[in-house]
């Protein structure tokens, strides 16, 4: 995996706004022979624009993952339901939405006026007002879905298809590498389960059957990234009524159990890690602070690990690496711009948040990427706008930081 | 002015969320189907309410939450400044009087485009124009004219003004508490709007001036600290199309920043707190005129302490400001270390490390912990509420650390 040998090298966390035709054709659910040749055209077209905003290591932008409306902050784990066998939808379970699988978050009950709001109004954009919070997913009624059988990976044709479109895509294209995003164990394992007799059961079979989606991306080349939100943000959903930090942890700490058993053999310096607290537009009073679960954190076999920190909640925990350091050989991906405020981050900010990073741990040691992905959470102009000013900005701090 | 003497005290922009009753009373206002005696009531009752609360919550030096300036709907951008309209004899409602064309400004003649032609707006207009972004008072919703002027500008507010004090000194007494602010808007950033009856620009601020005076003196006579809103200083840069030279661009804004100073004459320096911020709307601003390059003149105006934006991703690095120019002695620095340009609450932490910041660059004792503007109508009610308790927090933590 590169890292920033003498420059600071910048990314992004996945998803990139999809184009309106996309998102239609994929919402019609038009045939493979439709939407293939688009879809190709898309991606090529999205690693032009990453190259061309200043964004060195990139990827598809997440379009082989299905969105079917412009803003839609769940297809980055939807998707993999279109490549798993093993589950049934059950209705009544989908019209409960988050609710069914929540055991009562702390942070929805403190704040119930406003996420009432928020749901009342439908979707909107980061900070704007009443409708801010979006938390809904075109794919909502996936929460209905109940594990019933075996599962099976069956999305070898999906991944091919996702890895042939970025090679080609990259084709003229001058970047420093690229990645592929995939879905994480432990988020994958929230579902209910009837089949297997434990929950541990349950995420096993789960590892092994994601583990085939893994193995494909770092076989055709492309660095893995695997999303886990859920190692983090599963605090407050399950854990935070009763500060139940302890119960909170011994979960975590299987989770990492779980991700390492599907990277088995997979080198580890072709494996990036991402946590977020959860990309809704709420208050986020109920994270678990990362010093809490940095320790797991860094157990997960991967080179590299990109962190949420360049929103108010988290921004103040790069001291954290002051008192954990960050083991030799390893990568640090710190959101230093993000889509929780349509402010546009300025350049020089980017810069003082890398610095302080670069500082920490190392210039070598740092690459620059986003909070969580930017596609679906907030406006795509804006979405861009972030990119770049993240590339200005690492030019910044490069430039402080190699004098 | 109480300063920070032994601990970072806190307070904040203004604005604050109106509870669903009093939004209620505003409209029947309104609409004149209020009853002027109920109305009175609801808002001491209200003003009393919030007073309270944001002792509770931590704010030292708390107001009325502008609940005197009647905002229509829990979202709502513009009362800080459109309730002078009622308080100033000389202006007409926009739509009585035939639209200008779109200002295109020249250098000879600066002057200011409308709101939905900054040139953020036009630079990010897809988001700007998208009726789906979210974005409240986006683009479509900001066709609403400012007021004309058609005649001489005279203060009528006089019982309005007077009402609010005593709401205001009511609930204080009441809730123990020894200083309060009042807002109350600059006369650029009222007269930004077409005028038919002055000769110049120049003539039509210096009289919003000169009848927005008689407001400024009612407040610091009742004892309160006088806040003066006036974000039209660095937001009118990004309404002048195209850019302008930034010469050009001070010397229009000097004569703005003279006129309140005239406005200003003879009342107490240290009674009198200046806001700016580049505009309140959830937009990119990257239009934005860097503090750097206007804060000469903001010290140049008669305040004692100065409250400027430095909470939001745009402006948080301009604390570093501050260590070229040197906050004079005497004055404090106001910064906003909570913003309501994110839902996500400000970690006290990071609220902390802000206030830290501004501490060893200006002296703790020159610093007042505050928000980037107004919350009330901006954010969710809730959400703005957590940002002031995150607020007090912060200054608690920033203060144990500064007073150790």
């Amino acid at each position: 995996m590169k890292r920033s040998i003498d420059r600071i090298l910048t990314t992004h966390v996945g998803s990139l706004p999809r184009p309106n035709d996309l998102v239609e054709l994929y919402r019609d659910n038009t045939p493979d022979d439709t939407l293939q040749p688009r879809l190709r055209s898309a991606i090529a077209d999205v690693v032009r624009r990453q190259a061309a905003s200043g964004i060195d290591v990139v990827n598809d932008g997440e379009f082989g993952k299905a969105m079917r409306r412009a803003v839609d902050f769940g297809a980055w784990w939807s998707y993999v339901y279109d490549r798993l066998a093993g589950f049934e939808l059950r209705e009544e379970q989908a019209k409960k939405g988050r609710a069914a699988w929540t055991f009562g978050s702390k942070e929805r009950k403190e704040f119930a006026e406003f996420y009432a709001a928020e749901a009342s109004a439908g979707q909107g954009g980061a900070g704007s007002g009443p409708s801010a919070a979006q938390s809904g997913t075109s794919t909502a009624r996936l929460y209905g879905l109940t594990c019933t059988a075996p599962v099976k990976y069956t999305g070898q044709a999906a991944i091919q298809h996702d890895v042939q479109n970025l090679t080609a895509a990259l084709g003229g294209s001058r970047v420093e590498e690229t990645f592929v995003t995939a879905v994480s164990p432990a988020t994958l394992q929230i579902l209910p389960n009837e089949y297997y007799k434990s929950r541990e059961d349950y995420t096993w079979a789960l590892a092994e059957a994601i583990r085939e989606e893994y193995k494909a991306i770092v076989d055709a080349g492309f660095i893995l990234q695997i999303d886990d939100p859920a190692l983090v943000d599963i605090y407050d959903w399950w854990f935070s009524l009763n500060g139940d930090l302890a119960g909170y942890r011994k979960w975590a700490e299987f989770q990492v159990e779980a991700v390492n058993h599907a990277l088995q053999g997979i080198p580890e310096d072709r494996v990036r890690f991402h946590i977020c607290w959860g990309s809704w537009h709420g208050p986020h009073n109920g994270d678990v602070p990362l010093k809490d679960v940095v320790d797991l954190l860094l157990k997960v076999k991967a080179q590299g690990y990109s962190v949420e920190a360049g929103n108010v909640r988290h921004e103040h925990e790069w001291k954290v690496w002051k008192d954990t350091k960050l083991p030799e050989g390893k990568l640090l991906m710190p959101g230093v711009v993000s889509h929780a405020t349509n402010v546009l981050e300025h350049p020089e900010l980017v810069a003082d948040r890398i610095v302080r990073f670069a500082h920490v741990v190392g210039r070598e040691n740092v690459v620059a990427s986003t909070d969580c992905g930017l596609g679906g959470r907030i406006h795509p102009q804006i979405a861009w706008a972030k990119l770049t000013a993240l590339a200005e900005g690492a030019k910044l701090a490069s430039s402080e930081l190699w004098r | 002015m109480r300063r920070s003497r032994d601990q970072i005290i806190t307070t904040h922009v203004g604005s604050l969320s109106r509870p669903a009753e009093l939004l209620a009373l505003n409209n029947a206002r309104a609409s004149g189907a209020a009853d002027a005696a109920a109305y009175a009531t609801g808002l001491a009752t209200a003003v009393a309410d919030v007073v309270n609360k944001q002792r509770e919550v931590g704010i030292d030096i708390p107001n009325d939450g502008e609940f005197g300036k009647p905002m229509s709907a829990a979202y709502d951008y513009g009362a800080w400044w459109n309730y002078a309209f009622e308080r100033l004899d000389g202006f007409a409602a926009p739509d009585s009087i035939p639209e200008s064309e779109h200002k295109k400004s020249t250098v000879a003649q600066l002057s200011l485009t409308s709101f939905a032609r900054r040139r953020d707006w036009q630079r990010f207009s897809e988001f700007y124009q998208d009726p789906t972004s979210g974005l409240v008072g986006s683009a479509p919703a900001r066709r609403a004219r400012r007021p004309v002027c058609i005649g001489p500008i005279r203060y009528k507010g006089q019982a309005q003004t007077q009402a609010d004090i005593a709401n205001l000194k009511k609930a204080m007494t009441a809730a123990d508490v020894e200083e309060g602010f009042m807002t109350s808007v600059a006369p650029a950033s009222f007269a930004r709007g077409e005028d038919l009856h002055y000769k110049s620009e120049e003539e039509f601020v210096a009289a919003t001036a000169e009848a927005m005076r008689e407001e400024y003196r009612a407040i610091i006579d009742a004892g309160l600290v006088l806040q003066i809103d006036d974000p039209s200083l660095p937001d009118n840069w990004d309404m002048i199309d195209p850019e302008p030279p930034l010469e050009e661009f001070k010397k229009f804004s000097r004569m703005r920043i003279d006129a309140l100073n005239h406005a200003l004459r003879g009342l107490p320096e240290d009674r009198i707190r200046y806001h700016i911020c580049w505009g309140s709307w959830h937009g990119p601003h990257t239009t934005d005129i860097p503090l750097a390059n206007i804060v000469d003149l903001v010290l140049a105006v008669r305040a004692q302490a100065y409250s400027v934006e430095a909470g939001n991703v745009r402006h948080e690095h301009e604390w570093r400001v501050w260590q070229d120019t040197k906050l004079p002695n005497g004055k404090i620095l106001i910064p906003g270390v909570v913003s309501h340009a994110t839902n996500v609450v400000e970690h006290p932490r990071l609220v902390a490390d802000r206030i830290m910041r501004f501490a060893q660059v200006v002296g703790r004792e020159n610093v007042i912990a505050s928000t980037d503007c107004g919350l009330g109508g901006r954010i969710h009610t809730q959400i703005a509420w957590a940002k002031l308790a995150a607020l007090a927090e912060g200054a608690k933590l920033a203060t144990h650390e500064l007073w150790q």
